[in-house]
């Protein structure tokens, strides 16, 4: 341990560029590893709540929608039905904008939509479900959770091909950096390299050090780019909390293991750790032997 | 045993640095490889070190052919034999124990032994009070004698030293062929060196390389060209 400080201590200015670029890497990393699983969550989570949202006209008659709730009724596909009239839009409306009075000032109950929010026995049934919607007489606009699911999806496999590409490049930058770093350093040592070789060194007792060195810098960035991580979930927690209040726990599945993704929680935490901690002992393994193979 | 069998060694712009070589080397067998520059003498030394490949003819040790073109167990094989050079390769970040150490800690030696058998080596080469100087506090016969320490331990049976004298006085250089005449007791030592004196004086077995070529090999012999 002392001889890989003294080694780090020797050359500042390759240690700092090196833990600099695996420290914004696994920063980073678990950044879009946070983000991807919180939308897998939220995916999974709007998959299992079946809801279609029925908007009616503006003239529509509050007879007209109730005509449409019992008929929704009488398919016994639905599990709830909630109607919002005006007054109540309006009332949620104030709710929202309670920041811009102009705003209110400038809206009337007369001018917002009464709506049915239908909950669905299963997923299956809301096609079928939104299609019967649309012919009544007084319906404007039917919003039905596929839509929803599909933003969902496209959001998420977009993140996934960011976050692949992102990391690729992060992972690969990293590699390049560290390989330099060390090879350059190998280079300081070719001469020590070349005596331990001629007593017997086997190439893996030559590897150690720099092996050792560069696992060590990966943890260390490890850990910093975690401290990073929890503050940054610790002011997520408060900051999200108001805009999720209503949503509860958001999981999802990873190897078949369940996992709770929101409200943020120690096991989620441990595993962006363990996560890093994969990513940059892969990168530091793969570097420390490409940068040694050179020399052996 | 050592045995060279018809070892010829061909550069490939067609230099012949040994040709067709024989000889055999008994277990605790003291000889001295002399010659002139280019003669062949550290090409014997690195051929037994697999640090340069034969072009022709075989070398075993033990019977152990260590020069087929995909040898594999290359640190096996040095981890047999100690090196003495005369540009003394000491690391020079580290102090004289752990010169010395090294060669002990690659073959995985407790550290227990690895004390013993260091401090031993020290005091056989007479520099146990430098043990924790660093190179740059050395003159060169202390260095050279933390590189003879360091080819003595680890139960290394074979020693070979390249001009191991060269760059010292004849006062050291004395002292330092004093530690040889005790190590021969044990060890097989092959010593290259262009030093008459020592090689006259010592009375030794004498292989005379010339060009490539074995010129004399002679028991008790002299230094002659």
């Amino acid at each position: 341990m002392s001889d890989i400080l003294t080694s780090l201590r020797r050359t500042p200015y390759q240690t700092f560029a090196a833990l600099s670029v695996l420290f914004f890497t696994l920063l980073l990393s678990g950044l879009l590893f946070i983000s991807l699983t919180f939308l897998q969550g939220l995916l999974n989570y709007v998959e299992t709540r079946p809801r279609i949202i029925v908007y009616f006209q503006v003239k529509a008659e509050e007879d007209q929608v109730f005509a449409v709730r019992d008929k929704l009724e009488a398919t016994g596909k639905t599990v709830d039905i909630t109607y919002v009239s005006k007054e109540k839009a309006f009332e949620i409306y104030k709710e929202f904008t309670e920041n811009d009075p102009l705003l209110v000032e400038m809206t009337s109950p007369d001018i917002l939509p009464a709506s049915l929010e239908i909950d669905a026995k299963k997923p299956e049934y809301l096609p079928e479900l939104a299609d019967l919607l649309k012919n009544q007489p007084g319906v404007d606009e039917v919003q039905f959770q596929k839509d929803i699911i599909n933003n969902l999806l496209s959001l998420t496999s977009n993140v996934r091909k960011v976050t692949f590409m992102f990391f690729s490049y992060l992972m690969f930058m990293s590699i390049i950096v560290l390989t330099t770093t060390l090879s350059f350093k190998i280079a300081l040592k070719r001469e020590e390299i070349s005596i331990m070789k001629l007593l017997g060194a086997t190439n893996m007792y030559i590897r150690k050090p720099f092996i050792g060195e560069s696992v060590f810098l990966g943890i260390l960035a490890t850990a910093l780019s975690n401290i990073v991580l929890i503050g940054v979930l610790i002011v997520m927690n408060a900051f999200l909390k108001g805009y999720f209040a209503d949503l509860g726990n958001l999981n999802m599945s990873l190897f078949g293991l369940p996992l709770q993704v929101w409200p943020f929680n120690l096991t989620f935490a441990i595993l962006t750790l363990s996560v890093t901690a994969i990513f940059s002992l892969f990168i530091t393994l793969i570097s420390s032997f490409a940068a040694t193979n050179r020399y052996l | 045993m050592i045995s060279f069998q018809n070892v010829t060694v061909k550069y490939p712009l067609g230099n012949i640095a040994l040709d067709s070589i024989s000889f055999d080397v008994e277990d605790q067998e003291f000889i001295y490889l002399v010659g002139p520059s280019g003669a062949g003498k550290t090409t014997i030394l690195r051929l037994l070190l697999n640090d340069t490949k034969l072009t022709e003819g075989s070398i075993l040790i033990d019977d152990m052919e260590i020069t087929p073109a995909k040898f594999k167990q290359v640190a096996e094989l040095r981890q047999k034999i100690g090196v003495v050079f005369q540009d003394f390769k000491i690391l020079l970040d580290d102090n004289v124990y752990e010169n010395v150490a090294l060669s002990m800690r690659i073959k995985n030696y407790h550290p227990s032994e690895i004390k013993k058998q260091v401090t031993e080596s020290l005091q056989l080469t007479g520099i146990e009070d430098k043990m924790y100087q660093f190179p740059a506090q050395l003159s060169a016969g202390e260095l050279q004698r933390v590189a003879i320490a360091r080819a003595v331990v680890g139960d290394r049976r074979i020693i070979l030293a390249d001009e191991p004298t060269g760059n010292l006085d004849p006062k050291t250089t004395w002292e330092v062929m004093k530690i040889f005449k005790e190590l021969e007791k044990t060890k097989t030592i092959l010593f290259a060196t262009h030093n008459t004196d020592i090689v006259n004086s010592m009375k030794r077995r004498v292989i005379t390389l010339k060009n490539g070529k074995m010129i004399k090999d002679k028991k008790k012999g002299g230094y002659e060209l």
